[in-house]
């Protein structure tokens, strides 16, 4: 299995993805900051006093979809391109361990 | 409900990877008994996923959601496939994007891989077939609804130590009320997905039976 059967196969629905990618800075980034952004999860964290270690240990440059130099929303987006590639990168490499023998 | 860093103590980090990495050496080997259609299907997959949980929508009050998107994996690739679906999806965010921490990636592959995928088909496969959108509806709102139990349970059991069973009496009903809502649209969307493919391309929606 390979990219070009990938593309033939599901062509359109990697363009859909793509077409996502570029709007997704509405949802991710402008609707987020008008309501304030807070998962159930902070919530419970927060009343049992837990306290989370992201920023103080971290690894990535694209820390919450951001690029660095970049204004947040286009991050956004290069950060959704990135996600994409990598994401189908190792698709396909799972695709080349899962093929029976 | 991406976990981070920090929020897990360190017995519910290595027993949650550890039920983590043992369902998926199963899952490797029942997923390479797949067919060539639902493996390929695996990588568009986990990329349309990507992209749909970066689509937040945020809800008055504080709160947002997004698809999460394991029982929609599970309908149309199987529980196998799935679990490898939600795992890359994760695997990234963690990665690449520091979106759920390393230290609770086992517990977020466990709610989001395991419970939400699980759940997902099991309530899918016990509907007859003229019923199955009903079904894709009912298997995105339960998924959700136990991958957040799930959560709450792990973070409870981490805070054991310090509370006793008070971290329980905060966590499970925060996280199962609100993913028990939550999960409305994520039913919702479930269907609708499924409901589409059924229609536009049945051969897709097929691929799911193991």
């Amino acid at each position: 299995m390979s990219v070009r059967q990938l593309l033939e196969r599901h062509r359109g629905a990697l363009l859909l993805t793509l077409a996502l990618v570029v709007v997704s800075p509405v949802f991710g980034v402008y609707l987020a900051g008008l309501v304030g952004y807070h998962e159930p999860l902070d919530l419970a964290a927060e009343a049992l006093g837990l306290r989370e270690t992201t920023e103080e240990v971290n690894w990535t440059p694209f820390l919450d979809y951001t690029v660095p130099g970049l204004p947040d929303w286009l991050g956004y987006i290069v950060s959704g391109f990135i996600g994409v590639g990598v994401v189908l990168a190792l698709g396909l490499l799972l695709l080349r361990l899962l093929r029976r023998e | 409900m991406h976990i981070p860093d920090g929020y897990l103590d360190p017995a519910t980090c290595a027993a949650t990877y550890l039920i983590t990495l043992a369902v998926g050496v199963i899952a490797f080997r029942r997923a390479r008994l797949a067919g060539d259609e639902a493996k390929l299907l695996v990588p568009v997959l986990a990329a349309a996923i990507f992209v749909a949980q970066m689509l937040n929508w945020p809800l008055p009050g504080g709160t947002s959601l997004h698809l999460v998107g394991g029982a929609l994996a599970a309908i149309l690739v199987g529980p196998w496939l799935g679990y490898f679906v939600m795992l890359l999806v994760l695997l990234v965010q963690a990665l690449v994007f520091h979106d759920g921490g390393i230290t609770t990636l086992g517990a977020n592959v466990l709610n989001m891989g395991i419970v939400a995928v699980f759940t997902g088909y099991l309530v899918y496969r016990a509907f007859p077939e003229r019923w199955r959108v009903a079904g894709a509806f009912l298997a995105g709102w339960l998924s959700i609804t136990l991958a957040g139990l799930a959560c709450g349970v792990e973070l409870g059991l981490s805070n054991l130590a310090r509370y006793f069973l008070y971290g329980f009496s905060v966590t499970i009903p925060v996280m199962g009320g609100w993913h028990a809502l939550l999960g409305l649209v994520e039913g919702a969307i479930t269907a609708a997905v499924y409901a589409y493919l059924r229609a536009r391309a049945p051969a897709l929606v097929a691929g799911g039976k193991v």
